[in-house]
């Protein structure tokens, strides 16, 4: 393996064959293709001066978005002569490190959230890349870095943001234990900000179009779902029972959990045993939410959190279509 | 960040003090008839956070104060309060036991449990990080 120092972020887009991005500390970062069997790097000329904090591949996966603790988000695709990533900036608007990028399912608009508080939404055309759409209006028609949109809903840091699977309504987080929804992203937007209980919220993730989870520093993932008037609202936790049902058993059926991967951290056992006594998955804040159901489809059925205490857990939802009812 | 447009020039500060002294003796006439809850729930009202003015944060506070300290039945209040007001209370509980002072910090430390319990570890957080609307 040629990486030899810390890794900053690893991507996987959904087509396990294509490529896998990772950063490095001394700022090296590579796509990784696999080609008869071996995994081969590509370098990618990142531009960047500071830690680049997060990476998503877009939705067709043939641009990925750095965003970088030097307020600025970096924009990269394939140059063929070169056999080389470069990459576009957008240097303006962000007054504070990115902490999220999430792609619209058009591949050409990106939402962030940053430490600023503020969520926006820029165009990320790049010509050559993107074929413009001939409907007039569309993204297409924006220049490469021009902020569509900017969301002051919220007065602490933001972090995690994600659009629905249609694209018509994003989400982010903030940091005041607050959680907030906007429908209609586009020239009038209809904002909600929800404010919950508990400790605040790292990543969400949209479950299917009308229901969101969000997990953060208080270990358990949450449900928030739009009611039939659209306003959105905390549901539950997902571990949590209805009244009705009482066995101890329905409890383990109705999500099945894996281990999947260990940090030097925790041993297997001690994590399975500590879990146990607190009666939760995660010991620790759950930093990220990653969706494992094919990309682009309406629902999405089983999701893997990942946290500080080391541990990444696989949620299904197969079974619980009934108890999340019919927002799911 | 402060100065944008958000926040209310020195002269509507004036203004504003003026509508506090108001608020003041309503509260006052309110506490005479026994009625905690409603003093505190007027006082609550219309606090201006979106204000750099040290002048009117301060005097508002001193009307939530008054309030504040008259409340006996703590359960009582926060059952009357609406929801929407817990975030604000929270504030001006803060303030209170930054004052030191031994009697407004036993009376807020005693709503602050309550509070708690009822709005969760959120709305401490909420009071925390908000550093735009501070009272």
């Amino acid at each position: 393996m040629e990486n030899s120092l810390m890794l900053g972020g690893l991507m996987y887009p959904e087509d396990d064959n294509l490529s896998r991005y990772t950063d490095e500390e001394d700022q090296r970062r590579y796509v990784w293709s696999l080609e008869g069997g071996e995994w081969v790097p590509t370098l990618v000329i990142l531009r960047l001066n500071r830690a680049a904090l997060c990476v998503q591949w877009s939705a067709k996966e043939n641009k990925f978005a750095v965003g970088s603790g030097a307020k600025t988000v970096c924009i990269c695709y394939y140059e063929q002569e070169n056999n080389w990533w470069v990459s576009k900036l957008i240097r303006k608007r962000h007054e504070s490190s990115v902490t999220n990028v999430a792609w619209h399912p058009n591949n050409i608009l990106l939402a962030t959230t940053s430490t600023d508080g503020k969520c926006r939404v820029f165009s990320t055309f790049i010509k050559g890349v993107d074929t413009k759409d001939s409907k007039a209006g569309s993204p297409a028609e924006s220049k490469f870095g021009e902020q569509i949109l900017q969301l002051d809903l919220s007065y602490s840091w933001a972090f995690g943001v994600k659009w629905s699977p249609s694209g018509n309504t994003l989400s982010f987080i903030g940091h005041s234990s607050m959680i907030y929804f906007v429908d209609d992203v586009g020239p009038s937007p209809l904002a909600q900000s929800v404010a919950f209980r508990d400790l605040p919220l790292r990543d969400v993730l949209f479950i299917s179009e009308k229901m969101v989870i969000g997990a953060g520093y208080d270990s358990n993932p949450m449900v928030f779902a739009a009611d039939d008037t659209g306003i959105w609202s905390f549901i539950r936790y997902i571990g949590e029972k209805k009244a009705e049902s009482s066995s101890a058993s329905s409890y383990s059926s109705q999500f099945s959990e894996a281990f999947y991967g260990q940090s030097k951290a925790t041993t297997a056992n001690e994590a399975s045993e500590s879990s146990k006594s607190r009666g939760g998955v995660h010991d620790n804040c759950i930093h990220s939410i990653v969706s494992l159901s094919k990309a682009g489809s309406p629902k999405v059925m089983r999701f893997s959190t990942s946290g500080l205490d080391g541990k990444i857990a696989i949620w299904e939802l197969e079974n619980m279509q009934e108890e999340l009812g019919h927002q799911f | 960040m402060a100065g944008a447009g958000g926040f209310v020039e020195a002269d509507n500060a004036e203004a504003i003090i003026a509508r506090i002294e108001t608020k003041s003796s309503k509260i006052e006439s309110l506490l005479k008839q026994y009625k905690p809850v409603e003093a505190l729930k007027t006082a609550l009202e219309g606090s201006p956070p979106k204000t750099l003015d040290e002048r009117c944060k301060s005097a508002n506070w001193i009307v939530v104060h008054r309030a504040l300290m008259a409340i006996k039945d703590i359960e009582g209040m926060l059952n009357a309060l609406d929801v929407e007001y817990y975030d604000i209370l929270m504030k001006y509980l803060y303030r209170g036991l930054s004052t030191g002072d031994r009697p407004t910090c036993d009376q807020c430390l005693k709503i602050h449990e309550k509070l708690t319990d009822r709005a969760g570890l959120g709305c401490i957080l909420r009071c925390l990080t908000d550093t735009i609307n501070t009272v």
